[in-house]
Order: C-alpha cells, then sequence, then structure tokens
C-alpha cells in the first residue's frame, strides 16, 4: 500500500502516514472550511490500511494545536474507524501531543479518551 | 467620506480588528492569523489570544456558510458578505467577537431555536451536549457539522448574545460572544 502524504497549508495540517511502519502521524493546525471534502482521502487511506494491517502495533500520532468544530467531527470519525481496529484485535496506540499552555487542545483530548474508552490514547506535554 | 466618524465609532467601540465585505477563507485564515499576533503583542494570555481565535473561526466560517448571498460559484469554495468585530468592551473588561450578516427570513427560527437551545444549558454542561452532537451527527451537512455555535458558547465566558434587524427588505442576523 502507498503512504499517504498531504503537505501542511496555513489551515490544514501535514498529515504522514506510512503504510509499513503503520506509524500515521498528523500535526498542524485544521480549519478547512470544506472539511468533509478535505478529509475524504485521509478517511479513506485509514479504512484501507486498517482492513490489510499487521498484528504489529499501529500508531497515530496527533499534534493538533487548533481544530474547528468540523475538524472536531473528522476526528471522531477518524476515532470511530480506529476503534472498530481495536474491537477486531489490532493493536492500536494514540498519542495526543499539546502544547502545555494549551487547555483547549487538552480538553479535546481528554473529551476524546472520554469517548473513546476502549483506545489507547496518551495525552503528551510537549517540551 | 468622513472616516473620522467610523474611527471615533472604532475607539468608542473599543474595535481592536474589523473587517466589512466579501469573506473568504483564505480572507478568515489571513484575519484571525493578524488579531491572534496583535493581541500577543499585546501581552493578551495564551488562553485569551486561543479562545479569539477559535470563536473568530467559527464566526467567520458560519458566514461563509450561511449568509444570502454566498457566492458558491466555485464549487466547494464559498464567499460570503458579512462584518467582523473584534474588540474590547470597556464595562465587562472583556474582549469579544461579533459578526452580521444577511440571512433568509427562514432562516431567524431555525438560528432561534439553537440559540435557545444552546443558552439554555450551563457552562459546563456545554462540553457534553458537544460531543454528543458530533457523536451522532444529527446537524451534520455538507460543510461542517452543525456545532459551530455550541463550540462558541462553550469557549465564551457568557451566553451567546444575538439578535436580528430588519433593515428595509433585508433581515441581518448578529451575534456577539464574550471571551
Amino acid at each position: 500500500m502507498e503512504n499517504l502524504i498531504i503537505e501542511a497549508t496555513q489551515y490544514t495540517p501535514k498529515i504522514d502516514f506510512n503504510a509499513k511502519s503503520q506509524s500515521l502521524s498528523i500535526v498542524g493546525k485544521s480549519y478547512p472550511e470544506n472539511t468533509f471534502e478535505y478529509y475524504e482521502p485521509v478517511i479513506v487511506w485509514i479504512t484501507e490500511f486498517l482492513s490489510n494491517v499487521s498484528d504489529d502495533i499501529i500508531t497515530l500520532y496527533l499534534d493538533l494545536e487548533y481544530l474547528n468544530s468540523s475538524s472536531l467531527k473528522a476526528y471522531f470519525d477518524i476515532f470511530d474507524l480506529l476503534e472498530a481496529a481495536h474491537n477486531e484485535g489490532k493493536k492500536v496506540q494514540i498519542e495526543w501531543v499539546f502544547d502545555a499552555d494549551n487547555d483547549i487542545c487538552e480538553e479535546t483530548g481528554e473529551d476524546f479518551m472520554e469517548d473513546f474508552k476502549s483506545l489507547d490514547i496518551k495525552l503528551v506535554v510537549k517540551g | 467620506m468622513n472616516i473620522s466618524k467610523i474611527r471615533t465609532i472604532m475607539q468608542e467601540e473599543g474595535i481592536v480588528f474589523s473587517f466589512s465585505g466579501m469573506i473568504s477563507q483564505s480572507l478568515t485564515s489571513f484575519m484571525v492569523e493578524t488579531a491572534k499576533n496583535q493581541l500577543e503583542e499585546q501581552g493578551e494570555d495564551a488562553k485569551t489570544t486561543r479562545t479569539m481565535f477559535s470563536i473568530a473561526i467559527e464566526q467567520l466560517q458560519n458566514i461563509m456558510s450561511y449568509s444570502k448571498n454566498k457566492d458558491t460559484s466555485n464549487s466547494s469554495k464559498y464567499i460570503s458578505p458579512g462584518v467582523i468585530l473584534i474588540g474590547v468592551d470597556i464595562d465587562k473588561d472583556k474582549y469579544y467577537i461579533s459578526s452580521s450578516n444577511e440571512i433568509d427570513e427562514d432562516d431567524k427560527i431555525r438560528i432561534t431555536q439553537k440559540m435557545e437551545y444552546i443558552n439554555s444549558f450551563e457552562k459546563s454542561e456545554l462540553r457534553k451536549v458537544l460531543r454528543e452532537k458530533l457523536r451522532s451527527a444529527e446537524d451534520k451537512h455538507e460543510r461542517g457539522a452543525g456545532v459551530g455555535f455550541i463550540e462558541m458558547a462553550k469557549r465564551s465566558s457568557e451566553e451567546l448574545e444575538y439578535d436580528f434587524e430588519t433593515v428595509g427588505e433585508k433581515l441581518y442576523f448578529h451575534i456577539k460572544t464574550y471571551i
């Protein structure tokens, strides 16, 4: 399977998904106007990836400084996919990374932990 | 043209940032990033700055998606007329973000219901309300999750202030959110 790399813009994050190492990383801000259109290839890639993933650990590294409300929904959908994979016995690890002074991002991470209790989500404070 | 009149009003209203005209995604990004830098230079703390950034984006993207007379000719990229103000309320000693756009008569009922629903909750409950809406996706549409007002209310220190104004044959929606 091919890797997925999408460069960052001023309002969309850098996406770097490596199929072989099973390490997925999203870094930056996310407030596109056409959020679902923007995330569609991301969701499609993850869906295909999860359908033929190995037994090794899958890691998702999320360092998202800011998410607008429609992006929150997109990440809810991504977490849904990962939760389904986890329920099928796949090993999924999520790192939710935020700056120490970014209360909003920390709170969002806590909300995801609360909503996806079965998933292994670690909150990681930067620097 | 009497620009000093506008300057006087801006001083009286504590406005630190304003724009009136066609709002696009690239302009939204430019405006919020500029306003963010401005607040940081004034020594505002990270939380105030980030809250302003978040509320301003929700208001601007609402205008883009819902304003009457939006230009949708370029498929998914909308450009819509509206006004946005970021200012300091002297009495409350708080920042506010306020915006205005023209709407359809039908939208008035829909917006009023949404506002009353959101303002019926305590601040502490809104975090849960937002998550339930995201999970159920009941208000989701092509361009958003339909939760922008809840996100604003969650970030705001007060209830969402809003009103409607009829000018001739036009109907305007105004919203004011305090940090």
